[in-house]
């Protein structure tokens, strides 16, 4: 009954006119930058973190929650309609979305994808819901140690899932808990590679940080690519599902919505891991998959329903343990620390209004996209036809002011300049950005941990072993690690990533 | 040969960051185990890096071949010369004007000298028009105002894609809506604080 009660309440700050007022406002961003090619989640979320400074920390996350799954809603428009894919985690949806919109069934496809990620959407607000407070119990028990080991799974993990190669992956965690090393010691307050700056004092500016690698350079690899956007010639048609349609999607709604559920909580998993975790699962499966190729609409449900319940269920690693599971919850954490809240098992009890707030937010915010996806459609398509040469210009004055008002400092407007360079080479030698930026975010945790628990145990490294939760971390992470070295997983892995 | 080229490049970057920084580390107390000093969890991380750095290039050797893009002179010697320009014009920004002298101006016009002069080759351009954008805005932004600021960002910036040079008048009419919409969001919504006008 508990649940019932503190829904009810989340309800309630959820529902106020500011609440609904910035959820809608998220949605609609997202959903914008979900159709348009050229940016992602990644990107609008770390050039709007800064106009959240002002607001309360509950509508910020709000927010910039509504960002997030929002664009798993506009993602799949531009998929169908343009076999473009609009979000990474929406281009399986182009294998068989596209061809159902050149069969006529645009508007289905379209219908589908948005119903489905609603109700994916709802069961998975519901499963944050129930797991949350449960899992912070659990974490409160946790020891430093058990919290050292648990962000090294976590890191590991995220390499491990990452796209590329691991071992890549892992030394970019490496490099971005190196620079979250910059700035004061908390300990004993000496300087660390701050050069004699003093703006480093405080550590390398996560705005900068994530828009130069993100926002930017993002900016610079679009416009290096020709532009490749058609204008649109299918026509949407209905948006009604005939029977057979529905029965053929509703049980890949629902086994997508299971797996998305399940991979959103891992670490480095999320939307994209998911959609193209439930495309594989619905070619194997599902009982149209012998028409996958020409336009299965269980090609476009299931994976569009593991998408939405993924975006919704990677919020749980971070409510409840403070660990963020990819680079979009990186950068809630970041928003967290800037309002001044520390994210972790206590923030429950601590903020009991974020928490059930942003659950019920959650729903309220998928059923707005629901209304702003489906009747809207048309909107959306014009919003397509604004050529990307009208848009950079936008995104980087954007950019540009956001670092700026961050500490209202010209340095971080540098840094930002100057991290955009090192992204752009990132991107040339294939080494993937998102493991560092979780990896900045969790670095400075990580060494607090680590000094506590060897300083509890009196040097004695031995203490991440006997600990019986610390030595489960371990112990998954290091099977984790040894799978992926195995070749035939690897090439498992590859496949999917490959779609 | 399986030379995977871009690993290399990887490994490369990985292992000479790690060396860089464990020499910049010797300043810092290592401590002991039990009471570990500044420099101990830098250590960890940095002989971490290097090892991962190491095991990029030897993984290389075999996982490719993955050839990097080929440059032409124009290409390399570009940012050679953004770099010993970049340079110059950090030393002699003192010397130019008073201007420079507070919030990193001559650091800022540094990077500035540098993105320009990378936009020589045109590999570089949109890079090097980008970067200059923001260092423009940064070097304009408190003595000139924000919209002498976003003006002169706008119009570097948009010297990034062909299309603009070919069409001015687009590049006027996102200027006036850009400097509409930034007034509107930031001065008028959010009210940061910085001067909308110029302060000379």
């Amino acid at each position: 009954m508990d649940i019932i009660g503190n829904l009810a309440f989340g309800f309630g700050v959820a529902l106020s006119f500011e609440n609904l007022l910035f959820a809608l406002i998220g949605a609609l961003i997202g959903t914008a930058i979900g159709v348009l090619p050229g940016i992602g989640p990644v990107a609008t979320i770390s050039l709007l973190l800064p106009i959240t400074f002002g607001q309360p920390a509950t509508t910020a996350i709000i927010m910039l929650a509504g960002i997030y799954y929002g664009a798993q809603y506009g993602g799949s428009t531009t998929s169908i309609l343009l076999n473009l894919p609009g979000e990474i985690s929406s281009v399986v949806t182009t294998l068989e979305g596209y061809k159902m919109a050149r069969n006529g069934r645009a508007g289905a496809a379209l219908a589908i994808s948005a119903l489905g990620s609603f109700f994916a959407g709802s069961v998975a607000t519901l499963v944050v819901a129930g797991s949350g407070p449960l899992l912070t119990q659990v974490a409160l028990s946790f020891g430093p140690a058990d919290y050292f080991s648990l962000m090294l799974l976590g890191l590991i993990i995220s390499a491990v899932l990452a796209q590329g190669s691991v071992v890549k992956a892992i030394a970019m965690v490496g490099l971005g808990v190196a620079l979250g090393l910059v700035g004061t010691d908390v300990q004993t307050g000496q300087q660390r590679f701050t050069f004699g700056i003093p703006e480093l004092s405080d550590g390398v500016s996560f705005v900068a940080l994530a828009m130069g690698l993100f926002g930017i350079a993002e900016i610079i690899l679009n416009l290096e690519r020709p532009e490749a956007r058609s204008v649109l010639k299918t026509k949407v048609g209905s948006l009604w599902l005939t029977r057979e349609e529905w029965k053929r999607a509703t049980p890949s709604v629902l086994r997508g919505t299971a797996l998305g559920s399940v991979l959103g909580i891992l670490p480095g998993g999320g939307a994209s891991l998911s959609a193209f975790g439930a495309y594989m699962l619905e070619r194997k499966v599902s009982k149209g998959r012998h028409l996958f190729g020409t336009g299965a609409i269980e090609g476009v449900a299931g994976p569009e329903a593991a998408n939405n319940a993924a975006a919704q269920t990677s919020f749980i690693p971070l409510l409840t343990l403070g660990i963020p599971s990819n680079a979009v919850m990186a950068l809630m954490v970041g928003a967290l620390i800037i309002q001044g809240i520390q994210p972790g098992p206590r923030m429950v009890e601590a903020q009991p209004d974020l928490f059930w707030g942003l659950i019920a937010s959650m729903w309220i915010g998928n059923a707005m996209l629901l209304v702003i996806n489906l009747p809207m459609i048309g909107m959306w398509v014009k919003l397509l036809q604004v050529p990307y040469k009208f848009l950079y210009p936008a995104i980087l004055v954007f950019c540009a002011i956001g670092s700026y008002s961050t500490n209202n400092n010209v340095f971080d407007v540098y840094s930002t300049a100057i991290f955009a360079v090192v992204g752009y080479m990132f991107s040339k030698l294939k080494l993937e950005p998102a493991p560092l930026l979780i990896g900045f975010v969790l670095g400075p945790m990580m060494e607090e941990h680590l000094r506590r628990a060897m300083l509890l145990s009196r040097g004695d490294p031995m203490v991440f072993l006997e600990r019986p939760i610390s030595a489960t971390m371990l112990a998954i992470g290091a099977i984790a690690l040894a799978a992926m070295l195995m070749p035939n997983l690897r090439k498992g892995k590859e496949a999917a990533m490959a779609g | 040969m399986k030379l995977n080229a871009k690993d290399i490049a990887s490994g490369v970057v990985l292992i000479l960051f790690a060396v860089v920084a464990l020499w910049l580390n010797q300043d810092h107390a290592l401590g002991s185990a039990r009471r570990m000093g500044p420099g101990y969890m830098p250590m960890l991380v940095f002989y971490f890096v290097l090892f991962l750095g190491i095991m990029v290039l030897a993984i290389a050797f075999f996982n490719g071949p993955d050839p990097l893009e080929r440059w032409t002179g124009l290409d390399a010697g570009s940012i050679a010369l953004a770099v010993v320009a970049g340079t110059a014009a950090m030393w002699a920004a003192p010397q130019i004007s008073s201007f420079f002298d507070a919030n990193y101006g001559a650091f800022g016009l540094g990077l500035l000298v540098g993105f320009v002069v990378i936009c020589w080759s045109l590999r570089w351009r949109a890079i090097g028009a980008i970067c200059a954008g923001l260092c423009v805005f940064s070097l304009l932004l408190e003595k000139g105002g924000l919209m002498l600021a976003l003006i002169a960002t706008i119009l570097v910036a948009c010297m990034a894609e062909p299309e603009h040079r070919r069409r001015p008048l687009g590049i006027l009419g996102i200027t006036v809506f850009l400097l509409a919409l930034c007034w509107w969001v930031f001065i008028k919504q959010l009210d940061i604080r910085v001067s909308v006008w110029p302060q000379f």
